[in-house]
């Protein structure tokens, strides 16, 4: 366990850092939008917020994991080789490899700035503090013993992570939801419409509330009601395309793997249980 | 000879599934970003390097014009549009669009004339130089038209970077400008007097536009790149507001919202808008007799969807139809000749220019 809590120390604080930055971004855009008299109330910032955090966040997740797994290992070297150690190293590990990732974005890769947070002085710098947090975050989430419950909430948050996507376009842009599933809404009957949104949205919005709560209580109950709504999504999508005759859709295999995973944390909780009931 | 327009024609056509056939008239153009007709032989074309160039058709000549001033070719930057004045046969001059560096060494757009005298640039001459300066040449815009009185639009994109500045008149990030073929500013431009406002500005609000039409009856079309969805076509008005970045149909390449909105009072609604993108790269109004089915309508060419969208208006509604998808090629430039034969120029290294032969022929 004490070499296994590594890498899911990083994705952890990998997605706190993105938690933390994708709102920069978020506030900045809010702000000028307010000065020039664009009617941002709550429900809107709201949107700006949470879909940033998913969608943006979801790029800038795999950038932080790569740039926090080359800064955290030199700072591990670090602290085994001298007497520099501590919360503090990882934690200016952490704003260096969020500076440097960001700086290598423009530089490299596009040399334009893609994240809109970033093209100021401040927002520079709040991108660091991010990276901060996030190296002092890994550093609280190594130094303590770990069981297999650190595992299991890692990949279960990240599961939710990926969920709140699908939440976010069923709630706030069901057009666009709609799209990505093959259809255009707007085509079918008002009845149909109805029926549809209230039970995609029911649908996802169900298993991310499940998900967060199995990550809360580690009751296996939550993970495996997930599981088994996304295996039995995949299962009758097979049955209506050769039962039914509809198109084929390959969207099955998400659902299949959307299935597995909370089936497997909702197995290594029952698994573990039982070890230490025995 | 007939050869190879038969080895052409069978490349580039399908005739079972298309109502046209394509000849490759040229091939191994360097990046090629616009063309315009000296006569329905002979094309002057830009390569976005820096080379301004004559084709004949027919016999496949490439001549370079000397004299082309140096220009900035990196990113989305180089020697971009080039049009020639209404007037051409009688003074000979041309205008060329252009990114080049401004004295404190940032990144702009730039308008110049000229006359195009055998085979060289005379009496060139910078008309306009936007007041946008960048890091990098991106979002340049840099599509010419002239308006019925023979001023001259110029589209100056928004600088990707610097996307808000498109909604204040303090620049030239995100507006179409007007000014006079000497660099002039016509004195009925619609800011002209107004504060801080700069004066050649026309309207705002806009973002990379690739598009820029005048068309018999006077009316202004433009087209721009949306981000991720949320390419426009607009009816451009003088002094009239946009919208970009403050409402918008798309979201930002990195996934990021750019706007939640997608209208506000004050601010125009397109004509109509691509989502998902198809990265319009230029547009004409299509007069000629040589394909009746596509007369009075307009041809967009499209860089994401590798086809031409033919797009006309009835009663504010647009209507649609997708053209020369067999050729699942990036298309960056068309125009039609004198006599109304239209012809695409692919995008990139090694572009070529292909006629698009009706089927009658």
């Amino acid at each position: 366990m004490n070499i296994a809590k590594y890498p899911f120390a990083i994705l952890s604080a990998a997605l706190f850092t993105v938690m933390l930055i994708t709102p920069i971004g978020s506030l900045s855009n809010l702000i000028w939008l307010s000065s020039v008299d664009m009617p941002v109330g709550l429900i809107s910032s709201l949107e700006v917020v949470l879909f940033d955090f998913q969608r943006l966040g979801i790029g800038l997740y795999a950038v932080v994991i790569i740039g926090f797994g080359v800064a955290f290992s030199v700072a591990g070297l670090i602290s085994r080789y001298s007497r520099l150690g501590g919360k503090y190293l990882f934690a200016v590990a952490g704003a260096v490899a969020i500076g440097m990732s960001l700086f290598l974005m423009v530089e490299l890769l596009f040399q334009t700035q893609l994240l809109g947070g970033n093209r100021s002085i401040i927002g520079k710098m709040l991108h660091c503090v991010a990276g901060f947090l996030g190296g002092y975050f890994f550093y609280s989430l190594i130094s303590a013993e770990r069981s297999y419950t650190f595992i299991v909430r890692s990949l279960g948050i990240l599961y939710a992570y990926l969920l709140l996507g699908l939440v976010l376009e069923w709630v706030f842009t069901p057009i666009n939801a709609s799209a990505d599933f093959g259809f255009v809404l707007n085509d079918l009957s008002s009845a149909a419409q109805n029926a549809l949104l209230r039970d995609f949205t029911s649908f996802f919005v169900a298993t991310f509330i499940f998900t967060i709560l199995g990550v809360i209580t580690l009751n296996h109950t939550w993970f495996l009601s997930v599981g088994v709504l996304y295996f039995g999504a995949g299962i009758f999508n097979l049955i209506a395309i050769y039962v039914h005759g509809t198109e084929f859709n390959q969207i099955f295999i998400s659902e299949f793997i959307l299935g597995a995973w909370p089936s497997a944390l909702a197995l290594t909780i029952i698994l573990k249980n039982k070890k230490n009931r025995l | 000879m007939k050869k190879n327009l038969f080895l052409c024609l069978l490349l580039f056509s399908n005739s079972s599934f298309s109502s046209y056939q394509f000849e490759t008239v040229l091939d191994n153009l360097d990046d090629a970003w616009s063309f315009v007709f000296l006569s329905e032989d002979k094309i002057l074309y830009t390569e976005m390097p820096g080379k301004l160039k004559i084709a004949s058709l027919s016999d496949k000549t490439i001549k370079n014009i000397d004299n082309v001033p140096s220009v900035q070719y990196s990113g989305q930057g180089g020697l971009s549009e080039v049009a020639l004045d209404p007037e051409f046969e009688s003074n000979q001059k041309i205008y060329f669009s252009y990114s080049s560096k401004d004295k404190n060494g940032k990144s702009t757009l730039f308008l110049s004339s000229a006359e195009l005298r055998n085979n060289a640039l005379v009496n060139s001459k910078v008309i306009f130089k936007a007041n946008a300066p960048r890091r990098s040449p991106v979002h340049l815009g840099a599509k010419i038209a002239f308006l019925k009185d023979g001023t001259i639009l110029l589209a100056s994109g928004d600088g990707f970077d610097h996307r808000e500045q498109a909604q204040t008149l303090d620049n030239h990030f995100g507006k179409i400008i007007r000014i006079n073929k000497d660099g002039s500013i016509p004195e009925d431009n619609p800011f002209i007097n107004l504060g801080n406002a700069l004066p050649e500005i026309y309207s705002y609000g806009h973002r990379n536009m690739q598009g820029l039409v005048v068309t018999r009856s006077g009316k202004v079309y433009e087209h721009e790149h949306g981000p991720k969805g949320g390419d426009e076509m607009n009816l451009v008005e003088p002094s009239l507001n946009y919208g970009w970045p403050a409402i918008t149909y798309g979201i930002d390449y990195s996934g990021a919202v750019i706007s939640p909105f997608t209208e506000k009072e004050g601010m125009e609604q397109p004509l109509l808008h691509w989502t998902p993108s198809i990265a319009p790269s230029d547009m004409i109004f299509y007069e000629g007799n040589v394909y009746p089915e596509l007369k009075d309508s307009f041809l967009v060419t499209a860089l994401v969807s590798k086809d031409v969208k033919k797009v006309t208006f009835k009663n504010g509604i647009d209507s649609q139809e997708t053209l020369f998808s067999e050729l699942d090629i990036r298309l960056r430039n068309i125009q039609a000749s004198p006599g109304g034969i239209i012809y695409l120029l692919t995008d990139g290294p090694n572009g070529k220019l292909i006629k698009v032969l009706p089927k009658e022929l």
